[in-house]
């Protein structure tokens, strides 16, 4: 088991290598020259090629690659064009919203989901399986900021329940912090929520039909032990691959909802970072989204050989 | 006489298709006396299967119904609540499924899966259901049950998980243990040793046991009394000894002269097997006669017209054959 471990992490890192090429790469490819934007519309070419020199733009490319990379081993993401800040320092600033809206939505979407498929698969072609279906469809089919502007006209500016946007740090206590993260968790969550409920009722009605479920029942076993603990331990893998797969996903509606809501997260910092051609902001930010995906991936393997014990590398 | 451990009455049992009603057990009627191995015998598709599902309620209703009367220790399971049904799963009646392989759950350990019946029916915690799942291995004649007790079913051959389904089945001292083609899955040196198995848990716990199989080799071994099934009904009843000694019904006589002989190609007197022409009647269609009319080289225009009923042909001895003699008759 630990030397599996051990072994998958060793191999994300020429995972990661790749993820940095690519990042690095695409920047070099962009249209638009930084040195241009820098220099504004007054400069000259002298001046314009004087920034590019300082910026080191004028070298190899593999070259700069190396260099960058040397770096970033090193902790170091460079400097923000823009704000002439540390890119970890800015990045350090704007993880917390970011990472407590991930985490909120992932718990939520789990703890609505899974209990929404599992029964959707026991009720099998009644009433309660269509409207569980009905719902994770709309859930699929309505845009991030459509149910964002939605629901904070609804129970933010109507209801007065929840505040309208922002975001609340942690350490000022847990109710407050929850409190600005329910409404962009549930926008956010939407498409997540159906997608592994959708999944999980799959993955379940083909465990339900299977032996062993049938044998739980002649045990004497009661219909949520055997739902919960026999069928979804089994159901579980193409579950958990989902969960990882819109994890992706996740972080991408992350950069709308942080507009919608107005929560001063990665995704805003990205979004900004982009429209400010702010190079080493966006290659630090990316390069974190990737990081963290990978990270992700390797859970999700670890997992499989916590559900299912056949499975072994 | 005492009251008999399990009587089945009429018990029916259809499938609601979407091209008419599947009726897989239509009417029959046994009972199994405390301590007592009953067989039913008959091939694929007579309703074994589905008569012994019937009696633990595991039909899917719908699209199944189950009618008639389950009467256990008196109580009629078919009135019994869902709560009040679950209590008797596992605990006073127990069943064996054929497949050992896909029988387990495949992502729980051995213990667990033994464990799981005394913790719902006796109250144990985790750590004594534990020390018992270990004694119910040891039991079964499984080795190194310490170990194998962390494992997983496929971890383990079938043999063994077959040892393990037993195991499960008797850990709560059942009454009746159902047993569905308990060995049908194994090969034939591991179907011995389960059968011996059975035999000596049953001298030990005490418990009745239906036995459902097409093997009249295990019927031979276990039974005392046997159940002939065709098409959903009961043919035939007999002692072990008298059935195979004298069996009345032409399907019966069938089943028995398609047993294999071993070694009779090699003696000299080879004889072709005997089998049984022609398949099984849709179970779809309602017969009127004798619902084995259609195979027999027996048949009458009185069989095809007329379902001949239960006879008594001898002491403890039925069948439902118009042209089945009685005992004084045939001797």
């Amino acid at each position: 088991m630990w030397a599996y471990i051990v072994r998958r992490v060793v191999a994300t890192i020429p995972v990661m290598a790749i993820v940095a090429l690519f990042v690095f790469s695409l920047l070099y490819l962009a249209p638009g020259d930084p040195a241009a934007v820098i220099a504004g519309d007054q400069a000259t070419p002298e001046d314009v090629e004087r920034i590019r020199a300082s910026l080191g733009l004028d070298r190899p490319f593999l070259v700069r690659f190396g260099e960058w990379a040397f770096r970033i081993v090193q902790g170091d993401l460079g400097v923000s064009i823009f704000t002439n800040l540390p890119v970890v320092t800015m990045i350090k600033q704007r993880v917390e919203p970011t990472l407590s809206l991930m985490v909120v939505t992932l718990c939520l979407a789990l703890s609505i989901a899974i209990p929404m498929g599992v029964i959707a698969a026991w009720k099998q072609g009644t009433t309660i399986d269509r409207i569980v279906m009905g719902v994770a469809v709309l859930g699929f089919s309505v845009p991030v900021f459509v149910v964002g502007y939605l629901l904070a006209y609804t129970f933010a500016l109507e209801l007065d329940w929840l505040p309208v946007q922002g975001y609340t740090p942690l350490s000022e206590g847990i109710p407050y912090w929850l409190e600005n993260l329910i409404l962009p968790a549930v926008a956010l969550g939407g498409v997540y929520i159906a997608l592994i409920a959708r999944i999980t009722r799959a993955s379940m009605l083909e465990v339900l039909s299977q032996d062993y479920v049938r044998t739980a029942r002649a045990k004497g076993a009661g219909q949520t032990s055997i739902l919960f603990v026999h069928a979804l331990k089994n159901a579980a893998v193409p579950i958990v691959t989902v969960v990882g797969i819109g994890f992706a996903g996740l972080i991408g509606g992350a950069v709308v909802t942080e507009s919608v809501f107005a929560i001063p997260g990665l995704g805003r910092l990205t979004v900004d970072a982009i429209l400010r051609r702010d190079y080493p902001v966006i290659q630090g930010v990316v390069l974190l989204f990737s990081f963290v995906y990978v990270i992700v991936n390797l859970a999700i393997d670890i997992l499989y050989t916590v559900f299912d014990p056949r499975i072994r590398y | 006489m005492t009251e008999p451990l399990l009587s089945v009455e009429n018990l029916q049992t259809h499938f609601r298709t979407p091209d008419g009603v599947n009726r897989a057990v239509d009417g029959i009627t046994f009972h199994v006396n405390a301590g007592e191995t009953v067989a039913i015998v008959g091939e694929s598709g007579c309703g074994k299967s589905v008569t012994s599902m019937s009696i633990l309620r595991l039909i899917p209703e719908p699209p199944g119904k189950i009618a008639g009367a389950i009467k256990f220790e008196g109580r009629d399971l078919l009135k019994l609540s869902d709560k009040e049904m679950r209590k008797i799963r596992g605990n006073s009646i127990s069943m064996i499924f054929q497949e050992p392989m896909t029988s387990l759950n495949p992502v729980l350990t051995v213990g667990r899966q033994i464990g799981e019946t005394l913790r719902l029916h006796q109250g144990m915690s985790a750590s004594d259901a534990e020390k018992k799942a270990i004694e119910m291995l040891e039991l079964v004649g499984i080795p190194e049950p310490g170990r194998r007790v962390k494992e997983y079913p496929h971890q383990l051959s079938g043999g063994m998980r077959q040892r393990v389904m037993i195991a499960i089945a008797l850990a709560c001292n059942p009454k009746l243990l159902i047993a569905d083609e308990p060995t049908t899955a194994l090969d034939v040196t591991i179907q011995a040793q389960i059968l011996d198995l059975m035999r000596d848990l049953k001298r030990r716990v005490g418990a009745a046991i239906v036995l459902i199989t097409h093997d009249l080799g295990v019927v031979a071994e276990v039974a005392e009394r046997v159940i002939v099934m065709y098409a959903g009904r009961k043919v035939e009843e007999a002692p072990v000894g008298k059935l195979f000694a004298n069996p009345r019904h032409p399907y019966t006589r069938g089943l028995l002269g398609s047993v294999p002989k071993l070694g009779s190609s090699l003696t000299g007197h080879e004889e072709r097997l005997a089998e049984i022409p022609g398949l099984v009647p849709s179970l779809k269609k309602k017969i009127d006669g004798c619902v084995f009319a259609g195979r027999c080289a027996e048949a009458t225009d009185l069989c095809r017209a007329v379902a001949p009923a239960l006879e008594t042909k001898g002491p403890e001895h039925v069948a439902a054959c118009h042209y089945a003699l009685k005992e004084a008759a045939a001797a």
